[in-house]
């Protein structure tokens, strides 16, 4: 077992010698500068994305605030209850040519 | 360290002439380190631009020089583990699409074109490939820096952040693997060849 780690430490050693460290080439540093700078650009204009839907929202949610706060914006159609603008919306007559309602019924409430 | 304290405290600041000579003074050991991790000089200086491109943006949260070499180690590290990864994902995909004749055949040309120290490298190079590829990408990583880059345990505990008894734990499991691999080629290799005549 001693002799099977020895020439395994044996191996890395060779392979420590067959691969040196390599030198750069000449164009490490410039490619280097061309991927920070690529990153940065990125980032500016991610930061510039963001700052413009931020203000977009801000000026759509003071939109909605002064809709809300104007009376005209803030009145209801019919200003009834839930009721009255039901009976509105589907009148007697209505439903009893759909059989909902027997016909008698529906005279007698439009008269 | 291969540059002084006040040399990485200008580039922490923003000083970008201070982090080019930070470079140029680590780019050397960092190319060979990663060399080693991941046995493909044609990928090297592309890994090594990202370890330095990582180190660029994330040099503001060091907390004080002294503790830069573990610092750039633990990105070199981590950089080399995502591409040994992402690797791993495209031979899958590469080697399946070759016929195994094929693959003899590129072996054989690639074997004819160097001389005999080359061809004794180029064997050691294979043969720590195939015992590497016993165990996982963070065994292997480790156990190259251990035995290969001759870290200690201590260097080795600072960059992993982890405490010495489980990394000796790690280390003696990963190695226990590759001896085995290592056993098994030796003993694949002494076999007699039966010939039939």
């Amino acid at each position: 077992m001693d002799q099977w780690n020895d020439d395994l430490n044996g191996v890395f050693a060779s392979y420590r010698a067959a691969v040196p460290d390599p030198e750069a080439s000449a164009n490490f540093m410039p490619e280097l500068w061309r991927r920070i700078e690529g990153r940065r650009n990125l980032t500016i204009r991610f930061k510039k994305l963001t700052q413009v839907f931020l203000a977009a929202a801000a000026a759509l949610s003071i939109v909605f605030v002064t809709m809300l706060s104007i009376p005209a914006f803030n009145r209801s159609e019919t200003g009834g209850s839930y009721v009255e603008v039901l009976a509105d919306a589907y009148p007697t007559e209505g439903l009893a040519s759909h059989g909902i309602l027997p016909r008698e019924a529906a005279e007698a409430n439009t008269k | 360290m291969l540059v002084d304290f006040e040399q990485i405290q200008k580039a922490k600041d923003g000083d970008d002439a201070a982090f080019n000579q930070v470079v140029v003074a680590y780019r050397k050991r960092i190319l060979g380190t990663i060399a080693r991790l991941i046995g493909r000089p044609e990928d090297v200086e592309d890994v090594a631009q990202e370890v330095f491109l990582r180190l660029y943006y994330s040099l503001d949260q060091l907390r004080t020089p002294e503790v830069f070499e573990p610092w750039l180690y633990r990105l070199t590290v981590n950089a080399s583990y995502d591409y040994l990864r992402k690797q791993r994902r495209r031979n899958e995909s590469r080697m399946s699409d070759l016929s195994e004749q094929q693959v003899m055949m590129a072996d054989a040309a690639a074997g004819g074109k160097i001389s005999g120290e080359e061809r004794r490298q180029k064997q050691v190079k294979e043969l720590v490939e195939s015992l590497l590829g016993a165990v996982s990408e963070q065994d292997r990583i480790l156990l190259t820096l251990k035995e290969v880059e001759g870290l200690s345990l201590k260097e080795l505990e600072k960059i992993y952040a982890v405490n010495e008894n489980a990394l000796k734990v790690r280390l003696f499991r990963a190695r226990q693997r590759v001896l085995n691999a290592f056993e098994a080629t030796k003993a694949s290799d002494s076999k007699p060849v039966h010939r039939k005549d």
